[in-house]
């Protein structure tokens, strides 16, 4: 196998929840992720989804997911043995990354200032709701409590419904991804000046993006975006935009905006298949021909005839629904992508398994397990490289599975030192 | 301490990207010191300029909030790529950039000849970095699309909001904000790096498909191992109770205008924060049943759980609540709107988050500060976004070298368009 990117970084991974995705970035571009486990074991372990929903280390989806391609040591920083070894192995790393509470590892006399003095150049980087300073640093941050002051979840949902959390804990993987930018960034500066830093990751900073114009809007005019769910973003029902359901599923449209093909390109494909009924007559025909962003923008500005038009796209509205209704999801994906129609499928997850382009591009990355005996099929590349390949460099470990090779082999502790350490609860 | 220094200084950049994917990752490089060129045309407008908000009063290509806000500290260069002129000079500008950066579609990146093999022809060491819609090969590779449709096509719309509705989606082109351009962004560094040591560059490929599904890769994992379908449900998770947003007091305004509405997220994940939760509610008889004593219980009786909760917390001040509940324990935060955000959250503010920039055309604009916070070389954003062409000039004469003479021949000729 070719070089990878970070194959000279080594990372020790004192990560919780909400920093696994972003040591996980890292060990797939081939750093030597060392993840440190509470003797009991990382806690995300026990969480759901489980491999044939059996409980067990070796088996949570969401955790073995998150720790592709890393190595694991067990250690109790609460001990002062924990910390000394902690400390020499910190003399071998070029970035720790974690997500206590801030001022945590200060305590234990690990702060960044502490680690400094061992390895100078080192990089920390903290992720954590809130970030390192402010009136809300030390507030307790599970997922929901950051997509809900981040502002992204006020954006989602039915206005009959709360506001919607997103699914599978997009705070987290947000914080995630700019931490690990920012873990890269500052090696990037530690390469070339030999300076390490302190890197502080705010998960509701993250998010706060992700807002698309919420922000500027209520800056700009001081009009509040709110949550519109299935209305979308129009005020008014457009035909060809927005969710469809279809015969097994359901699709997303956005015909008629630019990039993609025409409206009449739609009224061609319901032709040919019969299912046009009164769209090929005025005064249906003619708006559908002409239904594009510039017609929008002329009937929001002439209220006189809004009314009728409205009335009219409804009925067409009404008759493109009974033609989607007939058809399945993947067929109106491909064959309208084939027409430049600007069609989507709503995926399932089980689309997504088996999605052509995915397929053949062998996004799915199959992971021997000789642990439970199993080849797993993991979520593959989020990027692919042409000189320095993204991979699953190693199965997720066990428990403390490297406790020897790095305490004995690499940093020198005697096994018997190893027995008793472990046998005293610290490892 | 900071001094000013940049990590990315002297890092040159050409972002021939446009809507959100690639510029917002292109800003991120010049918010850490890289140059960056962003190159548009009047004959390929970013759609973005041409999207709402603009500033108040005003129109043109300039004064969008949606696009300013994505392309601040770069240099604006104008450039018809329709024309072979424009092509060659294209060509010119990937010979001067350390990192090359698009979002457009394979085709047209084909038919302007700006793939690796033709980039690299005329600059070996460039890393070039591409973000197509499904990739540059495969079935699906001219299939359409933008946000709106990557939500749906990436699964987000099916996995999000209640069972009982269809799957709208997130309110938002969610892929396009953070996860598209910061994997490519970590994809950017690393190959930096690597071409730091070895003097090799590269091609990166980071696919908006592929990047999309990575956060999503535990429900596609369920199946490929498990064969389950996930599906929407709702807020709960299956580890907390009560996990959702309740209503607070409103604010003054119309009743039935939503922007009015309060609302607090709340999460137990382990019963000592459900003890505290019962306390700050006072202890509420229905609260000391035994069937909520366990996140068994409470899970097994989420929905009547979650009323009362929302009984309790609809006449209350959501940030008081938020102040009171975190002081005990117990995780919770105000589901903030960018109203919110910008005006009352005291904790964005002492951190300065939001940066406030003085545009020629858009006036004093907020705009989301850097992602993320280095001790030692922060980031800043250095000016605002660039007018349309702002740059043109500066960018021919300093870095293309031409004379102003030649300039203005090709401004005439429509290349420079």
């Amino acid at each position: 196998m070719a070089e990878s990117a970070l194959g000279d970084v080594r990372v020790l991974d004192l990560a919780g929840e909400i920093g696994q995705y972003c040591t996980k970035l890292l060990a797939d571009l081939g750093a030597d992720v060392i993840k440190i486990e509470p003797p009991g074991g990382d806690p995300v372990r026990n969480l759901p989804p489980f491999y044939r929903d059996e409980a067990g280390p070796q088996r949570s989806l969401y955790w073995l997911n998150l720790n592709t391609s890393k190595r694991s040591v067990t250690l109790d920083l609460e001990k002062p043995e924990g910390r000394d070894l902690f400390r020499k192995l910190v003399t071998s790393a070029d970035v720790v990354v974690e997500s206590f509470e801030p001022g945590y590892l200060g305590g234990l006399g690990l702060g960044y200032a502490d680690l400094a003095k061992i390895r100078p150049d080192v990089i920390l980087t903290s992720i954590t709701g809130f970030g390192q300073t402010g009136p809300h640093a030390h507030y307790k941050a599970p997922d929901i409590v950051g997509v809900a002051t981040g502002g992204v979840m006020w954006l989602a949902g039915e206005r009959a419904d709360p506001p919607n959390v997103p699914p599978l804990r997009q705070g987290y993987a947000s914080a995630s991804i700019v931490a690990a930018a920012g873990t890269l960034m500052a090696l990037y500066h530690r390469d070339a000046h030999g300076e390490g830093q302190h890197v502080d990751v705010s998960m509701q900073e993250a998010l706060s993006i992700a807002q698309e114009t919420a922000m500027q809007t209520w800056d700009m005019l001081q009009q509040l975006r709110t949550r519109t769910g299935s209305g979308g973003a129009l005020p008014i029902t457009i035909p060809g935009i927005g969710v469809y359901e279809c015969k097994d599923g359901y699709v997303f449209g956005y015909v008629g905006t630019p990039g993609g093909a025409p409206w009449s390109e739609l009224l061609q494909w319901m032709i040919e298949e019969n299912a046009a009924e009164d769209l090929t007559q005025e005064p249906y025909h003619d708006i559908c021909v002409n239904l594009n962003m510039r017609f929008l923008t002329g009937l929001m500005q002439d209220p006189s005839t809004i009314g009728e038009k409205i009335k009219n796209l409804g009925h067409i509205n009404e008759v493109l629904k009974r033609f989607f209704a007939t058809k399945g999801r993947w067929d109106l994906y491909e064959n309208g992508q084939r027409r430049r129609l600007l069609i989507g499928i709503v995926s399932t997850p089980e689309d997504l398994a088996k999605n052509p382009q995915l397929q053949y591009r062998q996004w799915l990355t199959a992971v021997e397990h000789d642990d439970i005996g199993m080849t797993l099929q993991y979520p593959g590349p989020p990027y692919r490289f042409s000189e320095t390949p993204w991979a699953i460099y190693r199965r997720p470990p066990g428990v403390g599975e490297h406790n020897a090779e790095v305490y004995c082999e690499e940093l020198g502790v005697g096994r018997d030192e190893l027995q008793r350490l472990s046998a005293a609860g610290v490892i | 301490m900071a001094d000013g220094r940049m990590p990315l200084e002297g890092v040159r950049v050409l972002d021939f990207s446009w809507f959100g994917a690639g510029p917002i990752c292109a800003e991120h490089l010049a918010t850490f010191g890289a140059t960056v060129v962003r190159v548009e045309s009047e004959s390929h407008i970013d759609a973005l300029r041409t999207v709402a908000p603009f500033a108040k009063g005003k129109t043109g290509y300039n004064v969008s909030g949606y696009f300013n806000n994505y392309n601040a500290g770069k240099l604006g260069l104008t450039l018809n790529m329709n024309t072979e002129k424009g092509r060659d000079l294209a060509l010119k500008l990937a010979a001067w950039a350390d990192v090359f950066l698009t979002n457009i579609t394979p085709r047209v990146i084909e038919r302007w000849g700006l793939t690796y093999d033709r980039l690299s022809q005329v600059n070996p060491g460039i890393i070039a970095a591409y973000q197509p819609m499904q990739g540059y090969d495969g079935p699906h590779r001219d299939f359409l699309g933008f946000g709106a449709v990557l939500t749906p096509i990436t699964g987000y719309s099916h996995l999000s909001g209640f069972p009982n509705r269809p799957p709208f989606g997130l309110g938002t082109n969610y892929p396009d904000y953070v996860i598209n351009p910061g994997h490519t962004l970590i994809a950017i560094l690393a190959a930096l790096r690597v071409r730091r040591k070895t003097g090799r560059g590269q091609r990166i490929e980071c696919a908006q498909l592929e990047s999309s599904v990575c956060p999503l890769g535990t429900a596609i994992f369920d199946y490929t191992a498990n064969g389950r379908v996930q599906t929407r449900s709702g807020n709960g998770l299956p580890y907390a109770s009560p996990h959702n947003a309740f209503r607070c007091r409103r604010l003054e305004g119309d009743p039935n205008d939503p922007a009015f509405e309060r609302w607090i997220a709340i999460a137990c994940f382990d019963d000592g924060e459900w003890r505290a939760l019962v306390e700050a509610m006072g202890n509420p008889a229905w609260a000391t049943d035994q069937k909520f004593a366990t996140l068994e219980g409470r899970k097994a009786n989420e929905a009547e759980l979650e009323e009362r909760i929302n009984e309790w917390t609809s006449d209350k001040d959501a940030y008081a609540l938020m102040r009171d509940l975190q002081a005990r324990g117990v995780p919770a935060g105000v589901v903030q709107s960018a109203r919110e955000m910008l005006d009352y959250d005291e904790h964005l503010k002492a951190r300065g988050y939001y940066v406030y920039l003085d545009h020629p055309e858009a006036g004093r604009t907020a705009y989301d500060g850097p992602p993320f916070v280095m001790s030692k070389t922060p980031g800043k954003l250095r000016w605002p976004a660039p007018l349309l062409g702002e740059h043109t000039h500066q960018v021919c004469k300093e870095i293309l070298g031409l004379s102003d003479e030649e300039i203005a021949d090709l401004m005439v000729e429509q290349v420079l368009y």
